[in-house]
């Protein structure tokens, strides 16, 4: 663990500043001391004249100095103080002895304090001598001590790419915004033509057009267009690539994926007659039918090819018969989808649309899921990605073809042939969908009649009038010999069916 | 262009309002990644304040950055900004604490 190693770092770097104030403290403390020591000398003496011999401070260097200095070169070895004695000897031999036994006696002091007071002036340097023979440990620094910011060269890193990030943000969502805005300047004639309403976000109070598209995340925009014959509305999702999202532009460098526009058109009932059909590249095709409901119920056949109607080859058709595709398939949407083929993801006309299949969570839904008649589109920007706001005017036919489509979808209607074929594959369905769910609806009726008997049984025990409660208990009663009586006499009925 | 020949396709008594679909949509539809990402910020966070893991809350502020940037318009401000100022606080404490510079994993 990191934090450990910071820890003890810490605790070292303490005790090692501890270990070396020490001697510096020590030092300190020694300095002024044989300063003192020394100033018991300075009076009239020249320090540079001691010498190590014991007679050295009683020396009186102002008077008599070349008397003591002959007697020092006579005598080498420490005697007893030459000075005024030379005198008395001749006088007072006890006297001189005694004084020189007292001055043997102090001399014999004098060493020693001489010694000592040498031991104590050099004390603090022995002392730190042994210090010196210890190694020395240079210690580094702490690094955030140290009055530089190369040491936090990590943080710099991190810091930089959070500004990366920011200026990636501001940068992805600007294109976004400017390509979201030349495709709605491309479009919006063609739109206003068309639809009596265009641009709503559903929270003004009258419906009025804003004009202008409806921002739903930095990468969605949506656009509702509303106010036309042949159907309810229009719904176009501009959904770009996260291009604020600096890890979705990485990841995009691994897997490309181009911008896509979505078109969902919602339809009257009368505007369409009752089939399901889609055409588009081959690989939307395999997903569309396993992903969407009505697709997979309908049209079970794999997609198959629209050579027959002179279309590329990687756009497949799927279609619940053969009728459909054909009146479907005409000569100016065979045209359409020849000359933008490779903008085309897919396009699906159902009348049952229900969205995508439910994951099934406990069971099967007890109903079947509401379905709305309904035409998407969805077709790829081109560009790969790296679209300029210029590309937004080649999906301008496509909306053209989005247009005919409506009307055409209006004025087609099957043959009484293929709307009897339609109506039993929309019948089998539905018996299919039943029949899977039966045992659940079985259960949830069961459960439901459980529950209405414990409610009523409680209402009984909870009145507290006892006649009330008797009438009700009768009541009950009654209700059950009633249904058990209807009971007998269906199956005696069934019975004599039967026979 | 036009359904009849030369009218005008639009009827102004056929206009519906545009009702946003995310009540009935399928949650599951829906880009979970700011979610997540605001959750890993979270825990992220608390990993950094609570053992003291500089790397721990830089990659906490990192995760709440990606969450704002793939947030929904719909989504509550304020619930970013929590998290935000959690990865930032998460980052100054370890700091505080410690302020010596992160070492390199190698």
């Amino acid at each position: 663990m990191s934090w450990v190693q910071d820890w003890t770092a810490h605790s070292q770097y303490l005790v090692m500043r501890l270990v070396l104030t020490l001697p510096t403290l020590l030092l300190l403390l020694v300095v002024p001391a044989s300063c003192g020591r020394y100033d018991d000398f300075d009076d009239g003496e020249d320090l540079a004249e001691f010498d190590d011999n014991d007679f050295a401070e009683f020396e009186d260097m102002s008077e008599d100095r070349a008397l003591e200095e002959e007697e020092e070169e006579e005598d080498s070895t420490p005697s007893p103080r030459p000075t005024a004695s030379v005198g008395d000897e001749e006088d007072d031999e006890a006297v001189v002895e005694l004084e020189d036994s007292h001055d043997d006696f102090e001399d014999a002091e004098t060493p020693d304090e001489d010694i000592k007071y040498d031991t104590e002036e050099f004390e603090g340097f022995e002392k730190s001598n042994p210090s010196s023979k210890d190694p020395i440990n240079i210690l580094t620094v702490p690094a955030h001590l140290q009055n530089s910011w190369e040491s936090y060269y990590m943080e710099i890193l991190m810091v930089t790419g959070l500004l990366a990030y920011i200026m990636n943000y501001i940068i992805g969502k600007n294109k976004n915004h400017r390509l979201a805005q030349a495709w709605f300047n491309s479009h919006r004639e063609l739109l206003e033509s068309n639809f009596a309403l265009v641009g709503d976000d559903g929270t003004s109070m009258e419906a009025v057009s804003t004009g202008k598209l409806n921002q739903e995340n930095e990468h969605i925009y949506n656009l509702w267009c509303s106010g036309r014959v042949c159907c309810e509305g229009m719904l176009i999702q501009l959904k770009f690539l996260k291009r604020q999202d600096l890890l979705n532009v990485l990841a995009r460098m691994m897997r490309p994926a181009c911008d896509q526009v979505q078109i969902k058109v919602t339809l009257n009932d009368e505007d369409m007659d009752t089939f399901v059909f889609a055409v588009g590249n081959r690989k939307a095709m395999a997903r569309l039918q396993k992903e969407m409901q009505d697709l997979s119920e309908f049209c079970s056949d794999k997609p198959k090819s629209g050579a027959k109607y002179g279309l590329p080859e990687f756009l497949a058709i799927l279609s619940e018969m053969g009728e459909v595709s054909d009146g479907m398939m005409d000569s100016k949407m065979v045209h359409y989808l020849i000359n933008h083929a490779d903008k085309i993801e897919s396009i699906h006309y159902s009348d049952q649309f229900s969205g995508p299949k439910l994951m099934q969570e406990e069971g099967q839904p007890l109903k079947l899921p509401e379905t709305k008649k309904t035409l998407l589109f969805t077709f790829n920007v081109p560009g790969m990605g790296n679209t300029s706001p210029k590309d937004m005017d080649t999906l301008l036919p496509l909306m053209n073809m989005v247009i005919y489509s409506i009307d055409k979808v209006k004025k087609f209607r099957l043959n009484r042939e293929g709307k009897l074929k339609a109506d039993k594959n929309r019948a089998r369905v539905e018996e299919n969908f039943l029949k899977q769910t039966h045992a659940q609806r079985q259960e949830a009726a069961q459960t439901r009649r459980e529950e209405k008997k414990r409610a009523e049984k409680e209402r009984i025990m909870n009145e507290e009038d006892p006649e009330r409660q008797r009438r009700l208990e009768e009541a009950a009663q009654r209700r059950e010999q009633k249904k058990l009586e209807k009971k007998q006499m269906k199956m005696k009925q069934i019975k004599v069916k039967a026979m | 262009m036009s359904s009849n020949s030369m009218s005008d396709p639009r009827r102004q008594n056929k206009i519906l309002r545009y009702k946003p679909p995310s009540s009935d949509s399928n949650p599951a539809m829906e880009d979970p990644t700011p979610d997540y990402m605001n959750l890993l910020g979270m825990i992220f966070s608390m990993c950094g304040l609570m053992l003291k893991l500089k790397w721990c809350a830089w990659i906490a502020v990192y995760c709440s950055f990606i969450s704002f940037a793939n947030s929904r318009s719909s989504e509550d401000t304020k619930q970013m900004m929590s998290s935000f100022m959690l990865s930032i606080s998460a980052v100054v404490m370890s700091y505080l604490q410690n302020p010596q510079p992160m070492s390199p994993p190698w």
